[in-house]
């Protein structure tokens, strides 16, 4: 994987790392809800275009795990495991209560639909290779790598 | 740094990285010299040597010429941990628990379907489910069956009029790995299983119809059925969603488990647990449920393979002769016999990206192939060809049993679709005389022939190093992508 040599450019909320097999994804938030929410977007973003979704479903969520980084993975996880069994997809989230163990959202989003969404990447899981959250100088920053 | 690994050179294939610092063990890297630098780019040969810190490792910690950067174990990794004080982890076996290959053959030949390929490719494409989120709306399992299937595999399906009992004897450990535990598996897993079962994902997942291009040895291919000109299909998939779940399920215990125990990690996603430990014992369980369902799964899509052809060429299954070869599990752990410093022990070998290449003669090896050694199934990519091999006695002796299982990715998905801009990947594989459906533009981009290694190159190492013997080439002529 390449280190970004580039600051990251106001705004935005994630970009991605190459990674031979697998994809890596860089995540920024001002606050740790931002982080986790935007980590949610970034999920949704590799695998559909996420413009193409309605804001029609709305899902409430809460995972738990033993720290910060592994509630980063399990709440990608549980996004996952969301898409696999009706096709739900988040297009917004947004983090309600946070504790390093616990985390509850709302996400709204659409249901997936091969005739009217773009498929781009299938994604297995979230690991926790190389799995970081760390403080920058205005807020968060999250590395995690997908499985793909 | 994956640089400051040291490397020494073995012999012509094989390369050691000395036993240093935590390492229990010395690694051993199957690849030829020119595959180097390539290997150094990323940190594949770091996780070789931290996977040799595990407790209870047995020989080397290796990596086949397929190796690149997994997460937690490398890619194309085998090791064995005995049962005494060996661990088992689940990322040494992958989310994709039982991601497999497996190759039927015909009585056809590539002159007989050319014309055809379209349709027959349309038909398979509209036969098995592909694609990002495929699922089967009328084959929603309930929990009573879909429990069946994880106990069962390959035999559940056949049972229910998927195949016959003569493909059984044609799959790794008969389709069906012993001890699997349902209620191992989480309520999460099985709700992601319900209707995933008999679809292809995305993904390197594929169908591929092609033929037997060359022929390396007569008398094996002979033996295996193989014949020049014959049509063959390729199946590669592994146990969806419901595998992924299992794997993620269980790095949460093992996390914990890696602490309670006084594991040390070098990477967390190397967590595990003592084998014969309750947390040990119930991953096995659950993974070979997860194997179980991977198992049906191909099983399921060759009947409807069977049917594609079926209906295109308005055949019977005895002209067609559509009968499986052989079936290789390629993330795997599975508990094995082997020699080791003469004395016979019982281990927990881990296949992560490795095939099984069990020699003639071994008990495991099917009936069908006591002669030739285990047929052993590497794809390559969709606009090259895939081999066929056969296990030996070196593997056995070696590597405990097992060599490569695929060509491996040299571009990353993202230089992939550069690499693909503006280009039409369907046209210009159809001007060579390859017929792809994907579900969609953008896998089969990332999935374009350059993004991979010439598999023919692993092939040669595994052959030269003895690991394994070519016995077939094929080349592609349609392919239906997730």
């Amino acid at each position: 994987m390449k280190r970004d040599l580039d600051s990251k450019p106001e705004h935005q909320k994630y970009r991605t790392l190459s990674h031979t097999a697998d994809l890596g994804l860089r995540i920024w938030g001002a606050t740790l809800e931002d982080l986790y929410a935007n980590a949610g977007e970034a999920l949704t973003a590799t695998i559909t275009d996420r413009r193409g979704l309605r804001l029609k479903e709305s899902k409430e969520i809460t995972v738990e795990a033993p720290d910060r980084e592994a509630l980063l993975v399990a709440w990608l996880n549980h996004l996952l495991y969301l898409y696999d069994i009706d096709g739900f997809l988040g297009r917004e989230f947004k983090v309600r209560e946070l504790s390093p163990e616990r985390l509850t959202a709302t996400a709204r989003g659409d249901i997936f639909d091969p005739d009217r969404h773009v498929g781009k990447t299938a994604v297995k899981a979230a690991t926790y290779h190389q799995l970081e959250i760390t403080r920058t100088k205005d807020g968060w920053q999250a590395t995690v790598i997908l499985d793909l | 740094m994956a640089d400051q690994i040291k490397l020494r050179q073995v012999d012509e294939y094989r390369w050691e990285i000395p036993q240093e610092g935590k390492m229990r063990t010395r690694g051993l890297i199957f690849a030829s010299k020119e595959m180097l630098p390539k290997i150094r780019e990323d940190k594949s040969l770091e996780q070789v040597a931290n996977v040799a810190t595990l407790p209870g490792i047995e020989g080397p910690s290796m990596a086949m010429p397929d190796i690149h950067w997994g997460y937690g174990f490398p890619i194309g990794g085998v090791a064995a941990f005995n049962l005494e004080e060996g661990v088992v982890s689940p990322g040494g076996v992958g989310y994709d628990i039982n991601c497999g290959v497996r190759l039927l053959r015909t009585n056809l030949e590539r002159a007989d379907i050319e014309s055809r390929m379209e349709t027959l490719v349309d038909t398979l494409f509209g036969n098995i489910p592909s694609g990002v989120g495929s699922r089967r709306k009328e084959l929603k399992l309930t929990v009573p069956t879909l429990k069946q299937v994880l106990r069962y595999g390959a035999e559940w399906a056949v049972k229910n009029g998927y195949g016959s009992a003569d493909d059984l004897a044609h799959i790794e450990a008969g389709g069906r790995i012993e001890g699997a535990d349902p209620e191992m598996v989480s309520q999460f897993a099985m709700d992601r299983g319900k209707d995933q079962l008999g679809t292809l994902g995305s993904g390197n997942h594929f169908t591929e119809v092609g033929y037997v291009a060359e022929i390396f040895d007569e008398a094996l291919a002979a033996a295996l059925g193989l014949f020049k000109g014959q049509v063959t299909v390729i199946v590669h998939t592994g146990s969806r969603g419901l595998g992924h779940q299992v794997c993620d399920d269980f790095i949460k215990v093992m996390l914990k488990a890696s602490a309670k125990y006084g594991i040390w990690l070098p990477d967390r996603q190397l967590c595990s647990a003592p084998i014969q430990s309750p947390e040990g014992r119930q991953y096995l369980g659950a993974m070979a449920a997860a194997a179980n369902f991977a198992f049906a799964n191909r099983q399921m899509i060759t009947h409807w393979v069977r049917e594609s052809f079926e209906q295109v060429f308005k055949m019977g299954p005895r002209q067609l002769g559509l009968e499986l070869i052989y079936d290789v599990a390629h993330n795997i752990a599975k508990i094995e016999k082997h020699l080791i410093n003469g004395k016979e022990k019982t281990v927990c070998v881990h296949r992560k990206g490795a095939t099984r290449a069990f020699p003639p003669g071994h008990p495991e090896t099917p009936q069908a192939y006591k002669e030739t050694g285990q047929p052993v199934l590497i794809p390559g990519d969709m606009g090259r060809y895939s081999y066929v091999l056969v296990g030996t006695q070196k593997a056995l002796e070696e590597t405990f049993g097992s060599t490569c299982h695929g060509a491996g990715r040299e571009m990353s998905r993202h230089m992939a679709l550069k690499a693909a801009k503006g280009r039409d990947i369907i046209k210009e594989l159809a001007k060579q005389g390859i017929i792809v459906r994907g579900a969609g533009k953008r896998t089969v981009d990332e999935e374009i022939s350059e993004a991979y290694k010439d598999v023919s190159d692993v092939v040669e190492v595994t052959h030269g190093a003895g690991i394994s013997r070519k016995v077939a080439k094929l080349k592609p002529l349609g392919v239906i992508k997730g």
